[in-house]
């Protein structure tokens, strides 16, 4: 051990439930104030300092949390079918937890796209909702996300409960291409790509920063969540052992 | 601004699911350490009692 790597050293004391606890309630904070910080900016330059769309006026502003959520939503179902992956191969007990705490982030993302998304299309398109592929396609991640909460809640053996919900996860992986080119692959009344990490967007450049300082929030949120998330998880888990008694008898 | 009401309703949404996502874990995380208190204290206390009157017999 004492020859090992420090970055694999540092893995290793990672999978010890009472190193994650300490870790976790050490960064957690941090990252949800970062992620606070972040989109308070972005709030700020989406709602007051960028320009008005020439066609739609202010209701593009919805864009700035519309589209960090979208994004979130898949983000988040891929972090959560990797986990669940390594957690299905090689049953590193972190990775089920993890993955676990993965689902209700990204159920929450996911909600937030298909709410503002309504209430942007109410004005723009005259309906709150429409049965249009990329629409549609975003509520079957929703009801993905569902499915694995619930699965994982089903099962009262809770290693053999994150290895169903993984293998959900893992499977439901196959949605994400399909809400990504939804807009490509059929006729959809969902605008299509305007913004490009690479290449050029077809966004104005006035329009552009409130949402990149947004998408970063959004990551440094979902780092904070994933992390208390996580940490209440293992805690349950571990209820049974001496460093979580010692940690609920400890003052505060 | 136009469409106000749109707007401040969508950015309402936001923050009220992120605060639901902020407190969330943090009220299953009390509930955990609470419930393990709560049994420390149980064990500690059926440790402590006196034995029954009927087992001195």
């Amino acid at each position: 051990m004492s020859d090992m790597n420090p970055v694999v050293r540092w893995f290793h004391q990672l999978g010890s439930p009472p190193y994650f606890d300490r870790f976790a309630a050490r960064w957690a904070p941090w990252a949800y104030a970062l992620g606070v910080a972040t989109m308070a900016v972005g709030m700020y330059l989406g709602l007051f300092v960028a320009p008005a769309d020439y066609q739609q006026g202010d209701s593009f502003r919805i864009l700035y949390v519309h589209v960090p959520s979208a994004w979130m939503s898949l983000a988040m179902f891929a972090l959560m079918a990797l986990y669940g992956a390594i957690a299905l191969v090689w049953r590193i007990k972190l990775c089920e937890i993890l993955a676990m705490a993965c689902a209700p982030i990204g159920a929450a993302f996911t909600a937030i796209t298909l709410v503002t998304g309504s209430i942007w299309g109410k004005p723009m398109w005259g309906t709150w909702w429409d049965w249009d592929p990329r629409l549609t396609s975003q509520l079957v991640l929703f009801f993905l996300y569902l499915g694995v909460i619930g699965l994982y809640a089903a099962i009262e053996d809770r290693r053999a409960a994150a290895r169903a919900a993984s293998l959900l996860a893992v499977v439901g992986v196959v949605m994400l291409p399909i809400i990504r080119y939804s807009v490509v692959w059929w006729n959809s009344l969902h605008q299509g790509q305007t913004i490009r990490v690479f290449g050029e967007s077809s966004m104005d450049p006035s329009m552009l920063p409130p949402l990149l300082w947004m998408v970063a929030g959004t990551k440094f949120w979902a780092l904070g969540s994933l992390l208390a998330r996580a940490r209440a998880d293992n805690l349950q888990r571990e209820a049974g052992k001496d460093w979580v008694r010692a940690l609920a008898e400890a003052p505060r | 601004m136009s469409y106000a009401a749109y707007v401040i309703a969508a950015y309402g949404v936001f923050v009220v699911v992120l605060l639901w996502d902020f407190v969330a874990p943090r009220i299953r995380t009390r509930q955990v350490l609470r419930a393990v208190r709560l049994l420390a204290a149980r064990r500690q206390a059926a440790r402590n009692a006196p034995s029954p009157q009927e087992l001195k017999r």
